[in-house]
């Protein structure tokens, strides 16, 4: 089965860590000569505000100068466990199905059409070209879709953007779903009739498009999100031959390096005129965590999960502080804080390296090794997104370290290990 | 999409669509429904929508519950009679598991 071309702008356009939208948030504070400048303050005041709720009354007596000794950290913690979870459970979802379903890991002599090189010359050094070859097809396949994809979006040609996305999405939640859901069912040797099948498949597809492309609620949205990248990262699996996909990998974090900081590059230009136009970007290709905090003086701190429209937002923001009255400081106050956006390609290729080291690697040493990388670049990458305060390429890090940690623990601490326990010498 | 920030108009017309977005054999669709605006419905203080609101769930919930016994029931009688009934058994089946019974 060759997957077909639609799948290919889902993973291109989503490699990209992307800080979500940015507006002044009007101050919240009762002076009425408090300065604009601040506003951009007033979000990492958010954090210090929340830690102590006790220190309401004061606030009053709270210099503003305060404000300016905040860190200049637009996210923290919170933000790097909103990301975390989606990822974690992406992987784990991949490396549960790896293990359990064997279809998965089966070597299979069918590849993509993008990868026409066959791996299965026994000369290394025709091996290690054929997956270069391969690489060179897939990664110029990528830009190509990618430019497009821009130039579509430059020339506001979304119909045709809709239509393609709507496409990708069909065929991930049916058509592939449908595979996952024969190939679970055949590794437990359950009996399923044709009639059930087609009233799942058809519910989860049909729920699936309605909250990814019109109205859901965040969580199922998030879910059939981390699903379909899931999805997808087992395609890849099954379909990349080995040693390419490993050279793929680290080509597309190159790629997706030079495609979002270059100022030509496609990614970057995507991001850009979506700012521009103060439009979000599509929601097929993005994950978004955006939450939304509410400070009351009778309830605590309720957090709800939330996709907002920042403009909408602030129009009903603004005018809030007018109409406060000069009482209790803490009373009505609405504090907002922005989530942050990961491209679907990240959680895919995320997943791809550590799927691929769960089946092919040696045994979870290896698996685990490879996630904690990935966790560990993805921490780096959101600390450098609070640095720098623009979109940022979520895959060089992580991937970088991901293959670093892959080789050298399928090649070095797995013998190491072995040779360890087979001396019963304990270090 | 958060809730909270729709005005109660919208939650209505959100709610009617996905109530009869169901009737296209979607009751995943009225599950959603059902969890989604439990809380409008029943927990929050009454607003003008929320009688409508109120009907779409409940119907949502008992369109989900008719489903919930039919595909239950026909999923009983297929797994216990699909061996006795022989070919027609093998020709509704998506996949036929391995071995003796």
């Amino acid at each position: 089965m060759n997957a077909s071309d639609s799948d290919e702008e889902l993973y291109n356009e989503r490699s990209a860590l992307v800080p979500s939208e940015n507006p002044e948030v009007p101050s919240y504070r009762p002076d009425p000569d408090h300065s604009p400048t601040e506003d951009s303050d007033s979000k990492t005041t958010g954090f210090s505000r929340r830690t102590r709720p006790g220190g309401g009354s004061e606030r009053e007596a709270e210099p503003e100068e305060e404000e300016e000794e905040e860190l200049p950290l637009k996210y923290g913690a919170k933000h790097v466990i909103m990301l975390f979870i989606p990822v974690t459970l992406c992987m784990v979802v991949v490396v549960a199905t790896i293990k359990s379903v064997g279809f998965y890991s089966e070597k299979t002599t069918q590849q993509l059409i993008y990868t026409p090189f066959t791996e299965d010359t026994p000369d290394v050094g025709r091996r290690l070209l054929n997956s270069v070859l391969n690489t060179v097809i897939m990664i110029s396949v990528i830009v190509v879709m990618t430019i497009l994809l821009v130039v579509l979006y430059k020339y506001r040609c979304y119909k045709f953007i809709h239509g393609w996305l709507i496409l990708s999405s069909l065929m991930l939640l049916f058509w592939f779903s449908f595979m996952y859901l024969g190939e679970v069912f055949k590794t437990y040797n359950v009996a399923m009739d044709y009639v059930t099948v087609a009233v799942l498949i058809w519910n989860f597809g049909a729920v699936g498009m309605v909250c990814i492309h019109w109205k859901g609620p965040l969580a199922l949205q998030q879910a059939y999100l981390i699903f379909i990248s899931a999805l997808m990262a087992l395609v890849f699996i099954k379909y990349l031959p080995p040693w390419s996909a490993w050279v793929i990998l680290a080509a597309i974090s190159v790629y997706d390096l030079v495609a979002v900081l270059s100022p030509k590059g496609p990614l970057r230009m995507l991001v850009e005129t979506a700012q521009e136009r103060n439009e979000p970007i599509f929601p097929a290709l993005i994950y978004s965590s955006a939450m939304m905090w509410t400070v009351t003086m009778a309830n605590p701190a309720d957090d709800q999960p939330s996709e907002t429209d920042e403009e909408a937002e602030l129009s009903g923001r603004r005018a809030e502080p007018q109409r406060r009255q000069p009482g209790p400081i803490l009373e009505d106050e609405l504090e907002e804080e922005r989530g942050v956006k990961l491209g679907l390609g990240d959680f895919i290729f995320y997943s791809v390296l550590v799927g691929k080291a769960a089946a092919t690697g040696g045994d979870w040493n290896t698996t685990l090794a490879c996630f904690v990388a990935i966790l560990i670049g993805l921490c780096l990458t959101l600390l450098l997104l609070a640095i720098f305060k623009k979109a940022l390429p979520a895959l060089p890090i992580s991937i970088t370290f991901g293959l670093i940690f892959y080789f050298s623990t399928d090649f070095l601490v797995q013998p190491f290990m072995d040779n360890l326990v087979n001396h019963q010498f304990y270090i | 999409m958060n809730l909270e920030r729709l005005p109660n108009e919208e939650k209505l017309s959100l709610c009617r669509k996905y109530y009869l977005g169901g009737f296209a054999l979607l009751p995943f669709l009225w599950l959603v429904n059902v969890v989604w605006f439990f809380k409008e419905a029943f927990v929050k203080p009454p607003f003008t929508e929320q009688t409508q609101i109120k009907t779409y769930v409940k119907r949502s919930g008992l369109g989900l519950f008719c489903w919930v016994t039919i595909l239950t029931t026909w999923i009983t009688i297929y797994q216990h009679f699909r061996a006795q009934w022989g070919e027609v058994g093998d020709y509704l089946s998506f996949t036929i598991p391995l071995g003796t019974p």
